[in-house]
């Protein structure tokens, strides 16, 4: 009812409906929908706008904060006040890497800042530290990995993705050197076309480590060209969505009724993935490659010789003989060959697929031809089986190139002819959707709360001004990610408390930015979190995956295993998403069988013993010392007289318990403070 | 001990459902209270949103049980008498179309007889003497039919409503959408005992919330603390946990308290904590078959189907929504050799769980808003394959109801005279799929979830609710 009256009373409440365009179009009576598609907001140039005039013009440090006061002020909702020095450092050093800050980082902040909650100098200092950190590229490199559906297994009987590691690696140190998002996006789609060292292949894992599905080529074509179709569709998908925030896989079936996307759009970007297959590429010179292609197959064919030999039966009289000289040949040819062992990343390489009925007329032959390309039909509802006249392979016809015609891909499979579109014509919604991406990582919320859906059925943006301002701008910067961070980090938006109950009444959902949400940390950045508070946190970069289940598994979260025929449950439990789709942002659920984790895993059991330890050996023997002790490497602050007396009522009598301590250490690593961020 | 005595026994049972909920929801504590109530989720408030407005209309069932015959069955050994396969044994009758994906041979005839059972007089096999018992409360689909004649897609649509493996299972659904009847179990569980050929994908919840997947549970061992993940503290004793969870709780409170008082999100994290708590103790009885009485243990039977349907007919008494209780490791009915032997022994192995828990649901009063689902992902070829098996076939399959509004004592839908294909009445997964939302008091058009710029629902653009089938 509180809510209800507040809608409808005051003036006050009106301009904020006005400033909130989602909130008033939903109490105004329905607009009649258009009958053409339109073309949506964020297919538009770029515009930029002068910054807004502000009454409180002490409070924009960065101008994307004059666009979002602005807003308040018409609104009428005050900024949050800045957050306190220790709040901050601790959301600085969890929204860049991922992890807690040390409680000497803490205090020399805080000791910086006089107390006073703005320090333009130590803070910006703290930014650019944190940005230099090889830890940064792990924490928004695994954002990434989300968007593109990243795994390092799959089911045994699918297509192999050996070298997945090497492209989650890739893209942490594409993200540590702000490698420029443009190249960002163009190599994972065809640096093997851009004269880059073969070494960069490995960013071709966004397209090798796509779903595939089973193939029983037993069974008849009409049903294969299902599966494989299903296949060019989730590339469709996944590369549509993640660069483009658009959902053009509908359109596989039909044209889109509210946005000029048409079904011709979608097969001019299927024939693309009917153009590729799947492949472990070598990642290393031809000169160096050719000599181990011959060797492997040469060594497969001498393993193959010898399995069959102890197969026969009668063996042969000096079998141990004959098997010990085709061993001996073939560790003569794995010693001898340089660079035997070479990393294949998991990519694809060029050849058009076709689908065929088998000699004998019983079963299917997928038939790729090396090198070549195809147009698909396109299918009437999707059907492959039901097919219409030939698409040539393009881009979107809604961001045609210079000719006024949309960019034909004619190179290979086009690939390369793709990749460039995305970032040229299509260039002002690419470094939008991008951008906001961002800004939705770092404030909780986008300015399009829909990152990947920029199109009709999508929200619309609350700041579409900023957002141009904002895009406007980072292109110019390069297609910088560090350029953008920075834009975000020092403005007074993003420095503001969690604790703002007027705007929380008034604005729940946050759209006018006048506070900065609090916020669950996601599973890696709770785990990582323990460990490094624990004191037993890994730090070693990259490299093949581990099982998170195993008891010695002390690394960052993002280097256990991501299976994707089996989840691991713990992943799986803490909202983990599903890694056969993209995923645009995680839900948030608390679920007992989380809880059961926290109170019972080896795991966790494990990190309180450390903790208690740890918090013995850094602290003298007193009860407050070592409370104080744990607060600090925590929360970044000392207990309060309340938390202080129940620690010690809960610890008092059993001080030398080192089950008690260890019971203690639990609770604090189980508690909401450490899995949320102020 | 037979099944008619078990009848007369009319043995004593100890709880019922209601006192359960009552009984595990009270007295532990004020903060996990709204949690332990039926049908709060402890979710926080962005991830249950849409499904205020449900049920759309007043449930038959509250519950599915979906006994699982992975591999796929032949109806006509079961439910679907064909005497033609009799009639042309060995033969390919010219005219009929009994083309098939892989080489196969002439009709194979069905060796099991049949009569008429109850007052309706279904016919039902040999195969099922104790399961026929129940003929009026069975609701037999003769007619269902899917897309793919291979596993994995077939297990797909029958479990996710798409062959594409993208997208939540229909418990999640159900999950998603009527939420949970007791929030100290989670409200899809599947019981396996090993692994069906697709695994965790067939109970995901893909995009929706992940409260919603599938809990998964191996009940080969039957130990509750094995099956179901960290339930169980290797070293703390409950009392000292009590104490730490007090202080874990305090702290919390001092946290929220900080934080102006009303973050769901923080609330909801302190609540799951004490859903938890109990959870140690409801989970460990929930599946606990071995706190059954040892008559009941007996009337069930033994093996692992007996055990699944036992913890499944608990699970249903404690509110959990949606049980499935996959039939063996791998694909057991997959019968691609020595058809008749095998079914004989599944048959066999499935006839007094089957019967022993339709007796029981029935007896607790269960039966009426507990929706029973049998079949597989497809069914078989009435001609053979490799000389004694059959191969798969999803153009006709036979699959029943029972319980939960669907009408007892009727079949819906016809093979053609080899059981091949279904002719009449023609029900296709996603048939089936909104007619078992519709059971449960769902519109299948409007429980959908907004994904990927649209709004996805476990029927896809399609089905229809199959009304003549409705109680």
């Amino acid at each position: 009812m509180n809510h209800l009256r507040h809608i409808w009373s005051g003036l006050q409440t009106l301009v904020l409906l006005g400033a909130l365009p989602m909130a008033a179009a939903q109490t105004l009576p329905a607009t009649k929908k258009p009958v053409a598609p339109q073309t949506p907001w964020s297919f538009q140039p770029l515009k930029e706008s002068p910054l807004p005039k502000v009454r409180n013009d002490k409070w924009p440090q960065t101008p994307l904060d004059h666009f979002l006061l602005a807003k308040m002020e018409r609104a009428g909702v005050k900024p949050a006040a800045p957050a306190d020095p220790r709040v901050l450092i601790r959301r600085l050093h969890l929204d860049l890497t991922g992890l807690p800050p040390t409680p000497e980082e803490v205090e020399a902040y805080v000791r910086a800042s006089h107390g006073s909650p703005r320090s333009p100098e130590s803070y910006k200092s703290t930014v650019e530290k944190l940005l230099a950190s090889p830890h940064y590229g792990e924490r928004w490199g695994r954002y990434w990995l989300d968007l593109a559906r990243y795994v390092d297994e799959t089911a045994s009987w699918l297509e192999k993705t050996s070298g997945a590691h090497l492209y989650r690696d890739w893209v942490i140190k594409a993200f540590n050197d702000d490698m420029p998002y443009d190249q960002f996006v163009m190599r994972q789609i065809a640096t093997d076309q851009m004269g880059f060292p073969p070494e960069d292949r490995h960013a071709l894992g966004f397209l090798g480590l796509a779903p595939t599905y089973w193939k029983e080529l037993q069974l008849p074509p009409d049903i294969i060209k299902g599966t494989v179709a299903d296949e060019w569709e989730e590339h469709v998908d996944t590369l549509s969505r993640t660069f483009l925030g658009l959902t053009i896989a509908c359109a596989r079936c039909h044209d889109h009724k509210s946005d000029p996307i048409t079904a011709a759009d979608y097969y001019g970007i299927a024939g693309v993935f009917a153009s590729v297959r799947h492949a472990e590429v070598p990642t290393m010179d031809d000169k160096f490659w050719q000599p181990v292609k011959k060797a492997r197959e040469s060594v497969a064919a001498l393993e193959k010789e010898r399995d069959e030999l102890k197969k026969k039966k009668p063996a042969p009289a000096d079998l141990t003989n004959q098997v010990a000289v085709i061993e001996q040949k073939i560790a003569g040819l794995k010693t001898n060959t340089p660079h035997f062992n070479m990393a294949m990343a998991t990519g694809v390489e060029d050849a058009a697929l076709f689908v065929i009925p088998a000699g004998n007329n019983k079963g299917t032959v997928l038939d790729f031809k090396p090198g070549q390309s195809r147009d698909l039909e396109l299918m009437k509802r999707g059907d492959p089986n039901n097919t219409g006249d030939i698409v040539p392979r393009r881009f979107l016809a809604a961001f045609p190139a210079k000719d006024g015609q949309p960019r034909r891909f004619t190179t290979g499979s086009g690939r390369l002819e793709l990749a460039q579109a995305i970032v040229q014509e299509a260039a002002p919604l690419t470094a939008r959707v991008i951008v906001n991406r961002v800004w939705k990582f770092h404030f909780g919320r986008g300015i399009v709360d829909t990152p990947s859906e920029f199109g009709p059925s999508g929200e619309a943006p609350t700041h579409p001004e900023l957002l141009d301002d904002l895009t406007v701008r980072f292109i110019r910067n390069g297609w910088s990610i560090k350029w953008l961070h920075r834009e975000i980090l020092l403005s007074a938006a993003w420095q503001q408390s969690s604790l703002a109950p007027d705007s929380e009444k008034r604005d729940p959902e946050n759209k006018l930015f006048a506070r900065v949400p609090r916020r669950r940390l996601d599973f890696e950045a709770w785990r990582d979190s323990v460990l490094a508070t624990a004191g037993t946190l890994d730090r070693s970069f990259g490299g093949v995956a581990t099982a998170l289940t195993s008891d010695k598994n002390r690394r960052r979260t993002l280097y256990g295993t991501v299976n994707r025929h089996e989840l691991e449950p713990m992943l799986r439990i803490h909202d983990f998403p599903d890694p056969a789709a993209h995923s645009a942002s995680r839900t948030e659920t608390a679920t007992a069988l989380q809880s059961l984790f926290s109170l019972n895993s080896p795991f966790l059991l494990a990190q309180a013993d450390a903790l208690a330890g740890r918090i013995e050996k850094e602290a003298s023997a007193e009860l407050p010392a070592r409370i104080t002790r744990a607060h600090a490497l925590l929360y970044q602050r000392p207990p309060t007289a309340k938390e202080l007396a129940m620690a010690t009522r809960f610890l008092t009598g059993r001080e030398t318990d080192a089950k008690a301590w260890s019971a203690y250490a639990q609770a604090l690593l189980a508690s909401n403070e450490l899995a949320f961020v102020d | 001990m037979n099944w008619r005595l078990w009848i007369d026994m009319n043995l004593p049972i100890t709880i019922s459902r209601r006192d359960a909920i009552a009984r595990f929801g009270g007295g532990l504590g004020t903060l996990g209270l709204m949690a332990a109530l039926p049908g709060v989720a402890t979710a926080l408030p962005n991830a249950v949103a849409s499904t205020k407005t449900l049920p759309h209309f007043r449930p038959r069932a509250k519950r599915v049980i979906h006994l699982f015959m992975n591999g796929g069955p032949f109806g006509p050994d079961f439910f679907d008498p064909k005497p033609d396969l009799t009639k042309f044994a060995g033969q390919r009758p010219a005219g009929a179309d009994l083309r098939t994906e892989r080489p196969t041979g002439g009709l194979l005839p069905v060796p099991f007889k049949f009569s008429n059972h109850g007052k309706s007089g279904l016919p039902v096999s040999d195969l099922l003497p104790l399961t026929a018992r129940f003929t009026d409360d069975l609701c037999v689909l003769r007619s269902v039919h899917t897309d793919n004649p291979n596993h994995g897609p077939a297990l797909l649509l029958m479990n996710n409503g798409t062959m594409t493996p993208r997208v939540p299972a229909m418990g999640a659904w159900c999950s998603y959408g009527l939420g949970t009847e007791n929030a100290s179990l989670p409200s899809y569980v599947v019981l396996c005992p090993g692994r069906p050929v697709r695994f965790s994908i067939l109970w995901t919840s893909a995009f929706l919330p992940s409260q919603h997947g599938g809990t998964y549970i191996n009940h080969s061992n039957l130990d509750p603390k094995a099956m179901i993940p960290w339930l169980h503290n290797p070293r703390t004793p409950a009392e000292e946990q009590r104490k730490q969870l007090d202080l874990l709780a305090e702290m919390n409170r001092e946290h929220l308290a900080s934080r102006g008082g009303t973050d769901a999100a923080l609330q909801g994290r302190i609540e799951a904590m004490e859903t938890a708590y109990r959870m140690q103790f409801a989970a460990t009885d929930a599946f606990d078959i071995s706190r059954e009485p040892a008559a009941m243990r007996e009337l069930y039977g033994k093996g692992h189907f007996a055990n699944g349907c036992l913890m499944a007919r608990r699970l249903a008494e404690r509110g959990v929504r949606f049980i499935q209780v996959y039939y063996g490791n791998s694909q057991p009915w997959d019968t691609h050799n020595q058809h008749d032997e095998q079914t004989r022994k599944l048959g066999a192995d499935i006839d007094r769980p089957i019967a022993a828990l339709l007796g029981d649901l029935k007896q607790r009063g269960l039966l009426e808003d507990t929706l029973v689902v049998w079949g597989g992902e497809f069914g078989r070829t009435p001609v053979s394959e490799n000389g004694n098996g059959r191969d798969h076939n999803p153009h006709g399959f036979c699959m029943f109801l029972a319980g939960g509004g669907a009408r007892g004592g009727t079949s819906y839908g016809e093979t053609d005279n080899f059981g091949f294909k279904a002719v009449e009445n023609r029900m296709h997964i996603h048939d089936l799929h909104a007619t078992l939302l519709h059971l449960l008091g769902v519109d299948h058009e409007k429980l959908t979830f907004r994904h990927a710029g649209r709004d996805f629902r476990l029927t896809d653009v399609h089905g229809n609710v199959a009304r003549e089938i409705l109680a």
